[in-house]
């Protein structure tokens, strides 16, 4: 039923310092379907938002680089739009929220202005228009009052409100796909709940598709349709979300998920945090980015760097000793073996 | 906000008389006794003491202050002593205050857009060779000695060259005043508005810098706006407020540069009257346009503080809220 | 599970390069940038030239020669000589020290002055703060070169009486010849150029230690019973210096400027005494428009004023940029 809404083929980013060359994103690949939920999940450095930010093509060049890649959305390779083609559709089919609500809204214009400018760009509407369409995209995120709060400033906002008006002017040309960059970090714990809960809504009620960033894996399990875990700037596990939480295979996303605090075992487990500190960005080690902190290196780790390699159904791990990490990862974590949900291929 | 601007309201006054103060007491009694410093040395010690009952110096020091406030208040800043004795004060300065009131247009008509201008353009093409051009245009703004520009810059602008084959110049009138419209007002416009320029040029560079590194303005980008509504609509909006706090410095640089500028190409302003003054020791001419430049200048301040807290709607709400 | 132990944890990589001393970062920063290294060699042979003016300058810069008066540049006068024949490199090598002279006392007296009264209001608060933070105020409240003249101009024949009294009622011969030789000129220039100049960095270093104050660092010193001074001493103000010293170099190069002006004014150094200031003052009143030719008489100073103003200039740039790399990333 699905169609391939956007194609990202070895995608590299980096950038120019006085330090040296930063590779923040070393050949990414991933597809995204029309209406899927996509969660990117990595820590800080790992280059999720990096990478989404080349898709938008909103990498400040220079310093930024892309020095290769292909971004193929639609049909077309984003990467070889020109800049005129490229804003066309930002904003209007392929729409971004940013982590902070705090600095992403323009201080001196009002929110009424901040939405309707892109209505009237992208949807051709006049002025009367967009304010109509404006206060129904506040009421859609639960804003309430919505047609006397268009003339109000950002600073009048609280951090949950401005953050839906964001999501608002993200949806406000019904894109096809919403990119999320971390849009709950910057918010309490309630009001994150609410954001997710409205984002769940709207892609129920306008079936756009999501790539959410995060670094938290409890903030999308119940959120998103699969997972791509990223490390130094490389996607090194992908999975369905019910398939990696059960069975995952990659030391990394095993140290993920042992740091996630869990309800239900009780006060008496302690969180396992991951050792040590990512590599250096600007010299990468030739084998795996992930050998300093991992308890399964082996000799050929520290020599070759592994590809993803299919170690299940729609189930990829960069890992050399996955079989290792498949059967010592339960007693790492401290749970009895979940249900699987293909068979192992390999 | 608003406890703020009553405190500004109210501290006004006691800075006013702080000033006015300072000033009468470094003038009159700064440079040693004032009968003495305006008779010299040599006069005939009875003609100094009717000098003295005469323009009551023999009063106590306080009731000779009220005296001087009172009738500052009421435009007398008291009478030229050395180069046109007998002149009130307050009309040599009203004789020459339209002429230095058009200078200083022509040099803020030019400087400050045009420094703007440059600013954006810097911080758009941030390190390429015209981001580079524009810094040294800054640094040659602020570094340049006004009092050897001047000469240096007349020599080559006002006289004719022989460059073998070719005669060049002369270019431009050098001194005199003709009014606004003149070509004459071209090089004190330009000498007086070097500095400004620079300032203008420096300040909106790195606000400009600043902002476009924002993440609302990323956000309007992400909006797909174009280039021209990012920078004009999202950019610039915010990066044009804190120019808003140069605006006293611009005028604290003005009344210092008009001084040089105008004793330096002859131009009967009030600038001239002052440089004038200094090198005389025309001390009630000094007490006047300092008295008066100062006044200006702190209540220029207080509206330019009001104004910036009405142009940034986070300051201006806080008051309602 | 096959594991080898091979253990070079990244983690130990990375503290490594961070053990790399602060201020040699810095050096190596500032380095990268060519006009500041420009700037700072200008400055060094500026202050050698002072501080070697007599074993440099070819002549007496008071030596009048009548017989040998605007000469153009020769072997005898590299820079040739004056309207009544003073020697132009001579006057020059001396104005260098005089420069010097003024800047090192002004930025001594601005910093202390500065350093202290700004730590205090914005260490300790309450009436200090307001006594020090109004004074700062109405200091300001004057537009700043006009108040500089204003100053000058005005305690200057009182200070020369006064000091001439002085001597003669204490029977000081040295006091009496310093002031019969010029050099109370100096003390009216680095008085009026002070008295604005505490000012200044007092604000600022003010506005570093009420952000500072809040810290953690700061609070929990506070906490476990630091005294006051050692807050102030070993906490506050290393942590608050960068800024203060982009300003003083900054500053500095308005001295020189200021210097030149009040000369200019006939209210700075006058001579006999070497000053840029007052040979621009002079020629080019003089030269520029009765002999054209003689453009270089006004030209020379010109280039030496500019050229030291650039490098203080280039070297507060650089500094800022050395001391604040996230500016420029």
């Amino acid at each position: 039923m699905s169609n391939t809404l956007l194609d990202v083929r070895n995608l590299r980013t980096e950038f120019a310092t006085q330090d040296g060359i930063v590779h923040a994103v070393n050949g990414v690949s991933f597809v995204l379907e029309e209406g899927e939920t996509l969660g990117l999940v990595g820590e800080s450095g790992s280059g999720k938002s990096v990478s989404m930010l080349t898709v938008m093509r909103l990498i400040p060049m220079p310093p930024g680089r892309i020095p290769s890649g292909e971004v193929i959305f639609q049909g077309n390779d984003l990467l070889k739009l020109s800049a005129e083609e490229m804003r066309q559709i930002r904003g209007n089919k392929i729409a971004m929220v940013f982590q902070d609500p705090m600095t992403s809204l323009n201080p001196v214009l009002t929110i009424g202005t901040q939405i309707t400018e892109a209505l009237e760009l992208h949807m051709g509407m006049n002025n009367e228009q967009a304010r109509k369409r404006a206060a129904e995209l506040l009421k859609m995120v639960n804003i309430p009052e919505a047609e006397r709060r268009l003339d109000d400033y950002p600073h009048q906002f609280s951090g949950g409100m401005r953050q839906r008006v964001m999501i608002a002017i993200g949806l406000s040309c019904s894109p096809q796909l919403l990119i999320a960059d971390e849009p709950t970090t910057a918010l309490d714990v309630t009001i994150q709940a609410q954001i997710t809960d409205i984002v769940k809504r709207l892609k129920r009620e306008l079936g756009m598709a999501i790539i959410w960033i995060t670094h938290d894996l409890g903030v999308i399990a119940g959120l998103a349709d699969r997972i791509n875990v990223m490390y130094s700037g490389y996607i090194v596990e992908t999975a369905p979300t019910k398939e990696l939480f059960a069975n995952p295979l990659h030391p990394y996303t095993v140290g993920l998920l042992g740091s996630i605090p869990r309800l239900d075992e009780g006060k008496r487990e302690k969180l396992t945090p991951i050792e040590g500190l990512p590599p250096d960005l600007v010299n990468l080690p030739v084998g795996c980015p992930f050998y300093d902190r991992c308890r399964f290196r082996t000799e050929k780790c520290l020599q070759e760097n592994p590809p993803l390699m299919s170690v299940g159904v729609k189930h990829w791990s960069a890992c050399w000793n996955y079989e290792d990490v498949r059967q010592q990862r339960d007693a790492i974590l401290k749970r009895t073996a979940l249900p699987v949900a293909g068979t192992p291929q390999s | 906000m608003s406890t703020i601007i009553i405190r500004r309201l109210l501290w006004l006054p006691v800075l006013l008389i702080l000033i006015s103060f300072v000033t009468f007491a470094l003038g009159i009694y700064g440079p040693g006794d004032p009968v003495q410093v305006m008779m010299g040395l040599r006069a005939r010690p009875e003609i100094v003491e009717q000098v003295r009952k005469e323009y009551g110096f023999d009063r106590p020091f306080l009731v000779q202050y009220v005296n001087y406030v009172g009738n500052a208040l009421r435009g007398n800043f008291g009478y030229a002593l050395v180069k046109n004795p007998g002149q009130r004060v307050s009309d040599l300065i009203a004789k020459r205050l339209p002429v230095t009131i058009q200078l200083n247009i022509v040099v803020l008509f030019w400087s400050v857009p045009l420094g703007i201008a440059l600013g954006i353009i810097a911080a758009l093409k941030r390190n390429t060779i015209i981001d580079v051009l524009v810094r040294a245009l800054v640094i040659l703004g602020f570094s340049l000695p006004v009092i050897a520009l001047m000469p240096v810059l007349s020599f080559g602008m006002s006289r004719r060259h022989d460059l073998g084959l070719l005669t060049i110049g002369p270019f431009l009138p050098v001194g005199g005043w003709k009014g606004m419209f003149a070509p004459e007002i071209i090089m004190p416009a330009f000498v007086l508005g070097l500095g400004i320029l620079a300032i203008y040029t420096r300040q909106t560079r790195a606000a400009m810098i600043d902002v476009l590194s924002s993440d609302y303005v990323r956000t309007a980008r992400a909006k797909g706006l174009t280039e021209w509504m990012v920078i004009m609509r999202h950019a610039l909006r915010n990066a044009l407020i804190p120019l808003i706090t140069i605006i006293g410095f611009t005028l604290a640089g003005l009344f210092a540069g008009s001084f040089l500028v105008e004793a330096f190409y002859s131009i009967p302003g009030v600038g001239a009257l002052a440089f004038d003054a200094f090198t005389s020791r025309e001390y009630y001419v000094i007490m006047a346009v300092t008295l008066i430049g100062a006044t200006v200048y702190v209540i220029f301040n207080l509206i330019i503080d009001l104004a910036y807290a009405f142009v940034d709607p986070r300051i201006r709400y806080k008051s309602g809220s | 599970m096959a594991t080898t132990t091979i253990d070079l944890p990244a983690a130990q990589v990375e503290l490594e390069k961070k053990a790399r001393p602060a201020w040699l970062e810095t050096w190596q920063r500032f380095a990268r940038n060519k006009p500041a290294l420009l700037g700072l060699l200008i400055i060094i042979l500026l202050v050698l030239t002072a501080l070697f003016a007599e074993l440099l300058a070819p002549y007496d810069y008071r030596q009048t020669n009548l017989d040998a008066v605007e000469q153009p540049p020769s072997a005898a006068h590299w820079l040739g000589t004056d309207a009544i024949g003073r020697d132009m490199l001579s006057r020059l090598i001396f104005g260098a020290r005089s420069v010097v002279f003024v800047m090192f006392v002004v930025a001594t007296l601005t910093f202390t002055l500065g350093l202290l009264l700004g730590a205090i209001a914005g260490y300790f608060g309450g009436w200090s703060d307001t006594l020090i933070s109004r004074l700062i105020d109405f200091l300001f409240a004057f537009p700043s070169l006009l108040f500089i003249f204003f100053i000058a101009a005005t305690i200057k024949p009182g200070l020369v009486e006064s000091l001439r009294s002085f001597a003669l009622a204490n029977n000081m011969p040295w006091l009496t010849d310093f002031v019969r030789s010029g050099y109370a000129d100096y003390l009216v220039v680095m008085i009026s150029l002070s008295i604005l100049g505490w000012a200044g960095l007092a604000r600022l270093v003010r506005g570093q230690i009420l952000s500072l104050r809040e810290k953690e660092f700061v609070l929990g010193a506070q906490a476990v019973g630091v005294p006051h001074w050692r807050i102030i001493t070993r906490y506050l103000l290393p942590n608050s210096l960068a800024p203060i010293f982009v300003a003083i170099s900054l500053g500095l190069g308005s001295i020189a400027l200021s210097e030149g002006i009040l000369a200019y004014l006939g209210v700075g150094l006058q001579p006999p005494n070497p000053s840029w200031g007052n040979i621009i003052a002079e020629h080019s009143v003089r030269y520029w428009r009765t002999w054209p030719e003689m453009i270089w008489m006004i030209f020379i100073p010109f280039a030496v004023i500019a050229s030291v103003v650039f490098a203080f200039n280039f070297v507060g740039d650089g500094l800022n940029e050395a001391l604040n790399p996230e500016l420029h990333d």
